[in-house]
C-alpha cells in the first residue's frame, strides 16, 4: 500500500512539475497557423446554442464559431478550408490552449483573474458583456426591475445569481421574494409554469429558454436593467502580442464597421468610395493596416466580406434573426448606449 | 404469479396429475390460484396496460414521424413525440462532425467494424490466423475509409470523425488492444518472479484506483507537455491506449479469477507431462480460464461499452455528444427526450446483442462439460 501510494505520488508530481504552460513567442502563433493552413479554435463538445451549434449538416455555426472565421479571414482571406474548429469541453480548454492544440480559445470565457494569471492566459479586449438579467411574463406590463417590487423571483439556490438580485434589490430600492429550488432546471421550469414572477440568467440564457423551452416565446421578455455582467473575450497564450494585437483589431474591424454602417452587402461600394480615411484603410482602399500585424492589407475588407461586421453576427446568431432574439442591451455600440467601442483607427 | 412453495422448496415438480396443457389452462395456474393472486395479477396487468398504452400513445400514435419542410413547425401543439428530429438529424447522430457529402465513407467504415465485431463472434473465425487476418482486414479497411487520402478520396482528420462511427471504433480499438494486455497482466501477476508480480500488482492496482476520467484527460491533454513530439502521435491513438489500459487492469483481476478457478492439479499434471510453459498456458490454462470468466467477461465489455461515453469531455464527438448537438439547436430543442430515446436505443442494441451473445457462448461452450 505505501509503496502504491508513493508511486502514485511521485508519478502525479513528475505530471504537474511537467505541465509548466508553453510560452509563445512574438509572432509565433501567426507563423505557426499560416505553416498549418488553419486556425485552430474552440467549438463545443455537443451543442451550445447561440454561440456553438451544429447545423443539418454538421457544420458548425454560432456567434463565437463566426468570431474564429473573422480571424481565419484576417489571416488567409477566406475561411472555408482554413479554419479547424475543434470540439472542445469546458475542462479542456486551458490545457489545449496551452499546449499549443488550439490557438484560440473562443468560448464564452469570461476574463478573471485566476484565468489570466495562474494558467497565464492572454485575453484580448472583451467582444461580449455576459449580462444578468430578469425575464418576466409580458402580460405583468413592467419595464424595469423596480415595477418588480414585491414580486416572487424563481432562483435555484447556491448560485452567485442569488447574491447579484439581492445587491441590486439593495441599490435600487425594491425587494423580491425569493422562491428557492434545488436545480436550476426546477427554478426555470417553475417559472416557465407561472410559479414566479421573474427569473434571472445571463440574457443569451433567458433567450434560450424562452425559444427552446416556453410553449409561446412571446408572452416573455427579458428586463433592460443589467444586475452584474462578465466580460467575455478571446483567450489566447501568453507572450505572443502580435497575436493579441490580431485578436484586438479583428474585433475592432468588426465593431467599426459596425459604427460606420459598412455591412457585408455594400462594403464594396464602401471600399470604393470610403466615406472616412479610417474605413479606407480598414478595407485596404488605402495602405497600413497589414504589414504591422504580418496580414495583407485588404484583410478587414475579406472579413467584413465574408463574416459581415459585429452587429450582423449579433443578429444572424444571437439576435432578432435567430430564435433566440437576445436584445444588444449592454453589448450595443457606445453611441447607441451600449459599452463596445472599436479601437482608434489613426 | 407462481407461489414460491411450487417451485423451490421441490427440486423435483411434484407429480400432481396436472396436465400441461393450453395456454389458458398455464395462465389460470400461474397468476389466478387463489382470489387474492387473481386480484394482485389484475391489478398488475391494468397498471401494466396503463403505462403501455401511455407509451404508446407518446411514441407511437400521437408521434410526428416526418417534417417536410425541415423545420419544427410540424411539432407544435403535438402531444407526442416528434420523431421528426431524427428524421431531420440522424446523419449528426451517426456521422457526427464528418463530412456531409462524404457521410458514406463513415457509413462503409462503421458497418464494416461492426461486421468485423460479428464475424469475429462466429467461431469459425476462432483460430489465431483466421481471426488476425479479420481484424487486420476490418481495421485497414476503417482508417482508409475514414482517414482517407487514398484513392482520391478527401483526408478527414479523427478530430472530426464522430456519431456512433467513433463510438464503436474507440470501444473496438479499445477491446482489441486491452484483450492481449489483459491476459498479459494476469500471467505476469500469476509470475513467480517476485518482483515481477509485484510491479505488475502495483500497475494493476494503481490503474484501477484512478478515475476513468483522469486517464482519458491525462492521455489526451497532459501527454503534450511530457512526451516528446514524435511519441504523441495523434490524440485519438493516445485515448485509446489509455483506455484499453484502464479496460486492461479490470479484466486482468477477471482473467487471473479464471485462472485460480482451475484446480492446480490440473497445471502440476500438465508440467509432469513435460508440457512448456506456453503450451500448459496456451492450451489448458487459458482457454478454460476463459470459459470460468465468461460472464464476467461479457459484464465487462458491457460496462466499457457504456464508458465510451466519457470521450466526450476531451472533446470528441462521440454518439452522446453528437446527439447534444443534434437537439442542440433553436429550432429542435425541445425534442431533447426523443433524440436520446434513439440514443439509447443504439446502446441497447449493441448491448443487448453482447449479453445474447454472452449467453450464446456459455451454451456453447457448456456443451460437452457435464
Amino acid at each position: 500500500m505505501s509503496i502504491k501510494s508513493t508511486l502514485v505520488a511521485a508519478l502525479a508530481g513528475t505530471v504537474l512539475l511537467s505541465v509548466t504552460p508553453a510560452h509563445a513567442e512574438f509572432g509565433d502563433t501567426l507563423k505557426k497557423v499560416k505553416e498549418r493552413g488553419a486556425l485552430a479554435c474552440t467549438g463545443h463538445n455537443g451543442s451550445y446554442m447561440g454561440l456553438a451549434e451544429v447545423d443539418d449538416k454538421g457544420n458548425w455555426k454560432g456567434f463565437d464559431i463566426d468570431l474564429c472565421r473573422a480571424v481565419s479571414t484576417a489571416i488567409f482571406g477566406t475561411w472555408e478550408g482554413h479554419v479547424d474548429i475543434k470540439p472542445t469541453s469546458w475542462a479542456q480548454r486551458w490545457p489545449s490552449l496551452q499546449s499549443g492544440e488550439l490557438d484560440l480559445v473562443i468560448k464564452s470565457s469570461g476574463w478573471t483573474f485566476s484565468r489570466d494569471t495562474e494558467i497565464r492566459a492572454q485575453f484580448a479586449q472583451p467582444y461580449m458583456m455576459a449580462a444578468i438579467h430578469y425575464m418576466v411574463r409580458k402580460d405583468l406590463n413592467i419595464t424595469s426591475a423596480k415595477d418588480l417590487d414585491g414580486g416572487t423571483l424563481c432562483l435555484p439556490t447556491g448560485t452567485t445569481m442569488e447574491r447579484y438580485a439581492v445587491e441590486h434589490e439593495a441599490q435600487n430600492g425594491y425587494k423580491l421574494n425569493v422562491v428557492p429550488f434545488e436545480k436550476t432546471e426546477e427554478a426555470n421550469a417553475a417559472f416557465l409554469a407561472g410559479r414566479c414572477d421573474a427569473m434571472m440568467e445571463w440574457d443569451l440564457q433567458l433567450g434560450v429558454l424562452r425559444a427552446t423551452e416556453a410553449k409561446n416565446p412571446d408572452e416573455f421578455v427579458i428586463l433592460p436593467d443589467v444586475l452584474s455582467a462578465e466580460p467575455v473575450g478571446i483567450v489566447m497564450r501568453q507572450g505572443d502580442d502580435n497575436w493579441v494585437d490580431i485578436a484586438n483589431w479583428v474585433q475592432t474591424a468588426l465593431l467599426l464597421a459596425e459604427q460606420a454602417g459598412v455591412t457585408s452587402e455594400n462594403v464594396d461600394e464602401m471600399k470604393a468610395n470610403p466615406p472616412t480615411p479610417a474605413i479606407g484603410k480598414l478595407l485596404g482602399a488605402t495602405p497600413g493596416m497589414g504589414a504591422p500585424l504580418g496580414l495583407n492589407d485588404d484583410w478587414g475588407y475579406n472579413v467584413i466580406k465574408t463574416v459581415g461586421n459585429y452587429s450582423q453576427i449579433w443578429d444572424r446568431n444571437i439576435g432578432k434573426d435567430s430564435p433566440y432574439k437576445v436584445e444588444r442591451g449592454v453589448n450595443a455600440l457606445m453611441k447607441n448606449g451600449g459599452i463596445l467601442y472599436p479601437l482608434v483607427l489613426d | 404469479m407462481t407461489t414460491v412453495s411450487d417451485v423451490n422448496t421441490h427440486p423435483q415438480p411434484l407429480n400432481t396429475g396436472f396436465q400441461p396443457d393450453g395456454l389458458g389452462a398455464r395462465l389460470r395456474r400461474r397468476y389466478f390460484r387463489t382470489p387474492g393472486n387473481a386480484m394482485i395479477s389484475l391489478v398488475g396487468m391494468a397498471a401494466l396496460l396503463y403505462l403501455v398504452y401511455h407509451a404508446l400513445d407518446w411514441a407511437v400514435l400521437k408521434a410526428v414521424w416526418a417534417s417536410p419542410d425541415g423545420t419544427s413547425a410540424v411539432c407544435r401543439d403535438i402531444a407526442g413525440a416528434c420523431w421528426a428530429v431524427i428524421q431531420q438529424r440522424w446523419r449528426i447522430i451517426i456521422f457526427g462532425l464528418f463530412p456531409y457529402d462524404e457521410q458514406w465513407r463513415s457509413m462503409l467504415a462503421c458497418i464494416a467494424m461492426v461486421a468485423t465485431i460479428v464475424l469475429s463472434c462466429l467461431p469459425w473465425f476462432w483460430k489465431p490466423l483466421r481471426l488476425s487476418t479479420l481484424w487486420c482486414a476490418g481495421f485497414i479497411t476503417f482508417y482508409v475509409l475514414m482517414r482517407g487520402g487514398l484513392f482520391g478520396m478527401r483526408v478527414v482528420m479523427p478530430a472530426d470523425w464522430g456519431g456512433l462511427t467513433l463510438t464503436v471504433f474507440f470501444y473496438a480499438a479499445g477491446v482489441l488492444i486491452g484483450m492481449p494486455m489483459a491476459v498479459a497482466l494476469a500471467l505476469l501477476r500469476r509470475s513467480e518472479m517476485p518482483l515481477v508480480s509485484r510491479m505488475t500488482g502495483a500497475l494493476i492496482d494503481g490503474v484501477r484506483s484512478l478515475p476513468l476520467i483522469t486517464i482519458l484527460f491525462t492521455a489526451a491533454l497532459i501527454f503534450p507537455f511530457v512526451l516528446p513530439d514524435w511519441l504523441q502521435g495523434d490524440k485519438i491513438w493516445r485515448v485509446i491506449i489509455g483506455f484499453a489500459l484502464f479496460f486492461a487492469a479490470y479484466q486482468a483481476e477477471i482473467i487471473r479469477s479464471g485462472i485460480q478457478s482451475i484446480p492446480v492439479g490440473q497445471e502440476e499434471a500438465a508440467k509432469a507431462l513435460g508440457l512448456s510453459y506456453w503450451h500448459r498456458t496456451g492450451r489448458i490454462i487459458l482457454p478454460q480460464a476463459f470459459r470460468n470468466a465468461l460472464p464476467p467477461t461479457i459484464n465487462q465489455l458491457v460496462i466499457t461499452f457504456k464508458e465510451t461515453s466519457l470521450i466526450v469531455i476531451i472533446g470528441f464527438f462521440d454518439i452522446l455528444a453528437s446527439g447534444n448537438a443534434a437537439y442542440g439547436t433553436g429550432e429542435w430543442s425541445f425534442a431533447y427526450f426523443e433524440v436520446y430515446i434513439f440514443v439509447a436505443l443504439v446502446y441497447f442494441v449493441f448491448v443487448f446483442s453482447l449479453s445474447r451473445y454472452g449467453a450464446y457462448l456459455e451454451r456453447r461452450m457448456r456443451f460437452g462439460q457435464h
